[in-house]
């Protein structure tokens, strides 16, 4: 039952991490790339610690994937808004549909 | 074998990343790049480390998080700066 | 199935040194290495070496790419057009790499156990380090103990670094404070 849970969790998490990954080559401008990248930094991440923690058990290897995991929840979207906010500041301008411009 | 499908399945993610830090085109889509890039560099790590029962790489993937994040802020930083110092010292 | 994952993995090393070297973009050349360092120690890792892989991680992915972007913020960004022929380079290269494969020869082959590294000291350290030192782990117990004078010299070279460092970056900013 938990390799089967685990599994589910490490392939629905691949999965985000793909999705990601093909987001950041097929988005057409940085801000939603940005978008894109995010899926995989925070739900693809968390989906594969969280399949590798089933199959760490009560350890103290579970602790430490703990940490990875909240480190990844924590950086990944505080490095994207450093990120947005640093593109905004060097000029760069998100992608616009003409007809709300 | 779920973590070898899995490590399998991380490689192409890291191809594409890998093709986005070298297309650009912008600098900030190569900081981007580079960030997703480590995210997942941990992930694999830590699943290599399940694969081959040598659970103590779970501490390397941690270092790894930390060092990946100072860096993005640190090459962020640069960008919005200009360098390392104080912005004071600059006018002087 | 692990020669798979050494395949895919130099593979995107090679893609990602070809990469760093063709671009003109100085700054995408510097993501690159960062992208490259984050590789080889995932490389040392699968070759069991984890305290190297600590080591290339911290300074390669790290420290170079802040120094490296540091050194940027001085110089232009962009790479200059050679104007020189090629050929001369080309040629020293391809004659370093013929000297450096032909000294390959002469070395055992991998993990053969009769390997000078094999039979010389290691046995002793395996055999007897826990009864001599009497630190379980025995990398530590070789630098901490066997080369306790090498890792000594190290430690100084790196503290004296470290307190020059501290000095300059001190200096100049007391200085400053003091006109102001």
């Amino acid at each position: 039952m938990i390799n089967f849970l685990s599994w589910v969790l490490l392939l629905s998490g691949c999965f985000c991490v793909l999705i990601s990954a093909i987001g950041l080559i097929r988005m057409p401008d940085l801000f939603t790339r940005m978008h894109a990248a995010g899926v995989g930094d925070t739900l693809g991440a968390i989906l594969v610690i969280a399949g590798l923690m089933l199959q760490a058990g009560p350890t103290l290897l579970l602790a430490k994937l703990v940490l990875i995991m909240f480190f990844l929840l924590f950086t990944g979207p505080t490095a994207c808004h450093a990120l947005a906010k640093a593109a905004l500041a060097g000029g760069e301008k998100p992608l616009l549909d003409d007809n709300n411009q | 074998m779920m973590f070898f499908v899995t490590v399998i399945a991380l490689f192409p993610a890291m191809f594409l990343a890998l093709g986005r830090a070298i297309v650009g085109p912008t600098l900030y889509d190569r900081v981007l790049a580079v960030n997703s890039f480590g995210t997942f560099t941990v992930l694999m790590i830590a699943v290599l480390g399940f694969m081959t029962d040598q659970t103590d790489f779970v501490d390397i993937a941690l270092t790894y998080a930390l060092i990946n994040f100072i860096g993005t802020i640190a090459v962020l930083k640069f960008f919005v700066v200009g360098d390392f110092g104080y912005e004071e010292q600059r006018d002087q | 199935m692990s020669t798979l994952i050494d395949i895919l993995l130099l593979s995107l090393m090679g893609i990602t040194a070809l990469a760093a070297v063709r671009m003109k973009s100085l700054f995408g050349a510097v993501m690159l290495t960062g992208i490259f360092s984050l590789l080889s120690a995932l490389w040392f890792l699968i070759l069991d070496a984890v305290d190297v892989s600590f080591t290339e991680a911290a300074v390669g992915a790290g420290i170079s790419t802040v120094l490296m972007l540091g050194t940027l913020s001085l110089t232009k960004s962009e790479e200059k057009t050679s104007n020189h022929s090629q050929i001369i380079p080309l040629f020293v290269v391809f004659v370093t790499g013929g000297v450096l494969i032909y000294g390959t020869l002469d070395m055992p082959d991998f993990a053969d156990p009769l390997a000078p590294i094999h039979t010389h000291v290691a046995p002793h350290y395996i055999e007897k380090s826990g009864a001599e030192i009497g630190v379980p782990n025995i990398v530590t117990s070789v630098l901490a103990s066997y080369r306790g004078f090498d890792t000594l010299g190290e430690v100084t070279v790196i503290f004296t670094a470290g307190v020059g460092v501290l000095l300059l970056l001190g200096i100049g900013r007391r200085r400053e404070d003091g006109d102001e």
